[in-house]
Order: C-alpha cells, then structure tokens, then sequence
C-alpha cells in the first residue's frame, strides 16, 4: 500500500510527512511544529483546562458545603448538573466543527464557559451552585473538537494515538485538579490569610484564568488544517463550505455511531461516575481520612496519562496487522473485561485489595476510551464532528445514567452500587458485535466482495453534490483509509473502473 | 494444635484492656455537669461578631467524689438533628471516637466544681446551621468521663441559630463580573477578526 507523499499540488512544505490531505503520518510528542504537533499541544492543554474547572469543586467540597449551607442531595445533584450539560454540548460542538472548524468552535465555548467559573466565586446557595456546576460541565464538550481536530491534522496510521493523548492528557485534568485546588486554597488561607469560605473563592480564579488564556492561545496560535483555516479555504474553494442539514441527517443514519455513543458511556461515562464518587467510597468505607482518600481519587484520574494514549496506540498497532477488525476486536475485548474489574471492585472488602483492583480498573477503562476513539474517524468522514459529538454525548449519558441509577439516594450500597455498574457495562458493551463496515468487516464477519473504501464515504454525498466537486476530501480519505484493512487486505480490489459507487448505509 | 491456657487468659485480659482504651461511648457517660449558654431558643447570632457566654458547674445532687476523675472541660459549638439532616459529615455516632456531632472547639478549661464562666466570639469559618453548646469531662488519659449540654436528651429545647460570613467581598464580586464581561467581549472580537479575515 503506497501512501502518497506531499509531492503534488501546494508547494507548501510541512515539517513531518504528510498524506495526500496533508494530514502528518508521524506523531512527535516533543515538537510543536505548526500546524499539526502545535494543534496536539493547544487541544490537549486547552481540554486540561476545562477538566479542571468542572471538577474543581469536588476536592473543595467540606469547605463549600459549609459555606453554601448543601446537603448531601444538593452535592449529589451539582454532581450530575455537572456532567449532564455537556451531552447536547458535544452533539452541538461535533456540528460547530463540522462548520465552523474546530479552532474557532472550541476557543468560542472555551470562553463562554469561562464565565461560569468566575462567577462561581460568588455562588451564594445551592441553586447558584448547581448553576455554576451545569454550565462550567459545558466546556467539556471541548472534547470533540479535540478529537475532531486530530482527525483532521493527523493521519489514519497514527489518528488512534493522536486522539488518545489528546483525550486522555485532557481527562488528566480530573484528577491533577484533585492536587491543584487544594493546594493553591491552603496556599490562600495559611499563606494569604484569608478566611477559609474566601480562601475556596479566590482559588477558583486560578482554573478560570487558565481557561481563558487557552481559549486564546487556540485562536490565535491554532489553524483547522494542515492548509489553513476553514474561513480561508473556503473563501478559494478549496473547502466547501457544507450544509448543516446534510452533515446531521448522514450522521444520525448512521447506527454504527450510535452504537458507539452507547458504549461509549459505558467506559468514559463510568470513568466520570468514578471520579464523582470514588473519593468518598473509600472515606466511608475504609475510614481513610480525607486527604488519603483525595489522593486515591486522584491516581484515579491521573492513571490517563498513559491508559487512555495507550489504547490509541494499541489501536494503531492492531490496525497495522489487523485492520478495523483488529481496532473492534480489542475495544470489545478490553471494556469487558473493564468491566469485569469494576464488577470485581464492588466485592473487595480490603484497602489495598481495593486500591490495586481500582487502579487496574482506570487502565482498561481509560484504554478502552481510546480504543473507541479510534473507530470513530472512520464512521463517517463528512459527519465526523457530528459522530464524534454524538459519540462524546453519549459518554456523558452514560455518566448521568449511572449516577442516577446506582448512586443516587439509599437503594443500593456504594460497593453494590459499583458492582451493578459492572454488569450493566458488561452487558452493553456486547453491542459492538453489531458494528459492520461493509469494506472491512466487523467482529464476526469478513469484508463483503468488491465493496472498496470510496463506495463507503462517497455514499454521504449526493450525485449532484459530486458533479460539483464537493467530495473531494472523502476521496482522498478513503485513499487514505485503505490501510485499515489490515495486511490480509491488500490483495483486495481497487476502485479503478468504477465509475458510478453504489450507496451504503 | 493447642493453644495453651495461659495464652488465652492473657489475650483474654488484653483484650479487655483493649476494649476500655478502644473507645469511650457516649450512652455510657453521665450528665453531671450543669451547663448554659447566652443564647436563647431559636436566636439568630452573626459569626465573627457575636459572642457566646458559657456557664457550667458540677452538678451537686450527685455523689461526691464523682467528679474526682475530671482534669479537663471542653466546651464544644455542636449541631442540632435538624443541621445534620441529609449531611453524613456531620453524623452523630454513639462511639465518640468517629462521632462528628461536635466538630468546633470553643474553649478547654482546667476542671473546678463552680464559677466557670467564659465569653467567646463565634469564629469567622462557624457554618450557618442550629447549634446547641456541650461540655466534656475528660480525664488524665484524655478520655470522656462526664458530659453535660444546654439541649435536653433529644437535642431538640434551647436551640439557637449561628448566621455565617459569606465569604464574599465587594473586589471578589467586581473582579469576576469583570473577568466573565472581558471573556464575552473578546470572544465577539474573535468573531469580528474572523468575519475581516474572510472579506479580505
């Protein structure tokens, strides 16, 4: 299989090799070259960001409770608000990018959500509370245009770990938060001075600012793609500049997306939930004390520095022998068996038997969020930013779902609680079974006979669309996906006669 | 294989040691101290500004020599049921040890019979909630021998009401409401560039 080389059209010249679409074929972690590694670098940092406002409150809560006057319900419930904004926020992000691009799209929410954490310094009860909490969760709809601008900037051998260090540097910030925040309130209330219900107050400005100043790092260091931005190229034509109704209806058609979003908040949904509760399992169960059982929420959280990035990678390296097939068989494979540990975890009656189950645990869920997002870029190629909102909305459900079901007043014990989600996980990651790409195969049947990549993306536009030129980005994508049939594959036909592709749903 | 007798007697006496310096419940101590407060049923008072005045004596109709054990009183600020509703942190637990009932010190005095007296202003970080005051008699080991509280047995005569600090202060709300103002501004400028750089 040849990978075209950036030998054609544009005299411009990239730092790292490119494809046909000039999306760069290598991933190098310590250079921040424009346009692709410095996108890597703005859309991880700015997700950091936004993880650590939304959970910010969390590691503050014995001081916050106090001066808020909350119960129990109130916390449960801000708990939830937190999570529950962002999963209309992500659907709508994927269709921003999928218009707007990514750069503008997440510096805009960036900082209309920035408000929110600002304005929590003067929270006053626990409706404003809540509010704070609901609209600061917004910002993690930034997700998307993360993942969307990977797999915009990077190529299909390498999208799996682009999109994995990006997501799970990002998903870092819930746990460093739970160090962050504490230390700069002590900071403020021993050093400053200030009493304890101000001290939480002015810390808050610490993740606010942070925010802010990505939102502008985005857009004035960023670019959409490896050409330029969407504005520009649309102004020359070389982009199209595509209709809102066609990009959702050839997203929502698709149920491979949807199967996705399902499961999807069976491993990123349940990794939410955990951070959420988990801190206060082992406070009450094991009788640690409250800084013991931060920290443990926090190794949670942390674990994301490489399980999440090692899922993506672990998915490009399947693919490499593999293909789709291999990319399928290794999410289903890890996410039940993350849920087999969560199940697992629930039964544990001791500490340490529980810490080293728990920290197992955040491994194989963590990998399998990056093992979703490395089918999701080759769902759609037209809707990729509404699939990938609909993928990451469907991870925040999963996250309220859970909340709501297994945590949420006294039906079940917290251990209880964390065992059922086990089985719930187990029982809906099954669905992947379903997922079948006609040019690739699925888990259990092979590709079917002479369907190529183009009869599949090219499907998404209309005949009278392509007689204008506007397919011309799924034509070199699907170029470029041919690698994903693995190398038993390559034998497999090309497009070369064809003239008029069948459509495929 | 057998245990011999000894052992058992022995770890059957520690045990029991263990028990004793395990934890002192507090069903198992007597009110023998008579203890009052300022503040009458349902008062509201300001933390940081009000002041709570305690009384407590030895309660005499009680044997003498009850109290020959008493080294320590601690005054404590402790919750009413109707402040630990709904809120776990603040659980009353008969096991002194993880009861949580009383979490804010007020005072610690050497022990006399009679003629206690002492004023406190009620501390800035003191959350708003009903409150009711007890004192603890602890001996030299620093154990709870003897309690006695201005509330009756269900904790519900004599409550009165602290009012917290906000926290808030004017140059706190200013420099938020200016920061979240500068955000949406900036963005409308974002937009604006934007919209130039597509004209041009």
């Amino acid at each position: 299989m040849e990978i075209s080389q950036n030998t054609n059209t544009t005299d411009r010249k990239f730092a790292l090799p490119v494809d046909s679409e000039h999306k760069s074929t290598e991933f190098r972690l310590f250079s921040i070259a424009s346009p692709h590694m410095r996108a890597f670098h703005l859309s991880w940092i700015s997700f950091f960001s936004c993880f650590v406002s939304t959970f910010a409150a969390p590691p503050l809560l014995p001081i916050i409770r106090d001066n808020l006057n909350l119960t129990a319900t109130d916390i449960g419930n801000a708990g939830i608000a937190a999570v529950s904004g962002a999963v209309f926020a992500r659907v709508a992000m994927g269709t921003a990018c999928d218009l707007f691009g990514p750069r503008l799209a997440s510096s805009s929410l960036i900082l209309l959500t920035a408000p929110a954490v600002f304005l929590s310094l003067i929270a006053n009860s626990p409706a404003a509370f809540l509010m704070v909490r609901f609209f600061t969760g917004f910002s993690l709809a930034t997700f998307v245009s993360t993942q969307f601008w990977m797999s915009s900037m990077f190529s299909p051998n390498v999208v799996g770990t682009a999109n994995g260090l990006s997501g799970g540097w990002g998903n870092l910030g819930g746990g460093a938060t739970q160090l962050i925040m504490p230390l700069v309130y002590s900071l403020i209330h021993t050093n400053i001075g200030s009493t304890k219900f101000t001290a939480w107050r002015v810390a808050f400005f610490i993740p606010a600012f942070f925010q802010m100043l990505s939102a502008y790092a985005i857009f004035f260091l960023g670019q959409d793609m490896p050409d330029g931005n969407y504005v520009r190229l649309e102004k020359s034509g070389e982009k199209h500049k595509d209709s809102f109704s066609q990009v959702f209806y050839h997203a929502i058609t698709n149920y491979r997306g949807w199967i996705l979003a399902l499961t999807y908040g069976y491993c990123f949904g349940v990794e939410l939930t955990i951070d959420n509760i988990i801190a206060q399992y082992f406070y009450d169960r094991f009788n640690v004390n409250l800084h013991t059982a931060g920290i443990i929420a926090a190794s949670f959280g942390l674990a994301n520095l490489f399980s999440r990035p090692g899922g993506g990678i672990l998915s490009d390296v399947v693919a490499k022998r593999f293909g789709m097939r291999g990319r399928l068989w290794t999410l289903w494979i890890v996410q039940m068996i993350g849920g087999l540990l969560c199940l697992l975890l629930g039964k544990i009656g001791s500490l340490s038997g529980s810490v080293a189950v728990m920290l197992v645990f955040s491994v194989f869920v963590q990998a399998a969020c990056g093992l979703t997002f490395g089918v999701v870029p080759f769902i759609s190629r037209r809707s990729l930013g509404v699939i990938s909102g609909m993928t990451g909305g469907g991870g925040n459900v999963g996250a309220v779902l859970t909340q709501v079901i297994f945590f949420r007043g006294s039906r079940y014990s917290t251990e209880d609680g964390i065992s059922l989600m086990g089985v719930m996980i187990m029982c809906c990651t099954l669905v992947i079974l379903l997922i079948y790409f006609p040019q690739w195969g699925g888990l259990f049947c092979g590709p079917r006979k002479g369907v190529t990549e183009e009869d599949y993306y090219l499907s998404e536009w209309t005949t009278a669309e392509k007689e204008q030129g506007f397919h011309k980005m799924s034509l070199k994508f699907s170029e470029n996906s041919r690698r994903e049939r693995g190398k038993k594959g390559e034998s497999v036909p090309l497009p070369s006669d064809k003239e008029t592709p069948s459509t495929f749903v | 294989m057998e245990v011999p007798a000894s052992f058992v007697v022995v770890s059957l006496l520690l045990s029991c040691f263990v028990g004793t310096s395990y934890g002192v419940y507090f069903s198992s101590l007597n009110k023998t101290l008579i203890v009052t407060a300022t503040p009458k049923q349902g008062q509201v008072l300001k933390a940081g500004e009000d002041k709570i005045t305690v009384t407590w004596r030895f309660n005499k109709t009680y044997p003498a020599g009850t109290d020959s054990s008493y080294k320590t009183i601690k005054i404590k600020l402790c919750y009413a049921p109707v402040s630990q509703k709904d809120r776990s942190w603040r659980k009353t637990v008969d096991l002194l040890k993880k009861d949580k009932t009383c979490p804010h010190k007020i005072v610690a005095r050497p022990y006399a019979a009679s003629n206690n007296t002492f004023t406190w202003t009620i501390e800035r970080d003191i959350p708003s909630a009903v409150y009711f005051v007890r004192a603890f008699a602890v001996n030299a080991e620093d154990q709870q021998v003897a309690y006695g509280q201005t509330t009756d047995a269900h904790k519900s005569t004599n409550l009165f009401e602290v009012q917290a600090i906000t926290g808030r202060h004017v140059s706190l709300d200013v420099a938020s409401i200016c920061f979240s103002a500068f955000s949406i501004v900036s963005l409308a400028g974002f937009f604006y560039m934007e919209k130039r750089k597509g004209k041009k």
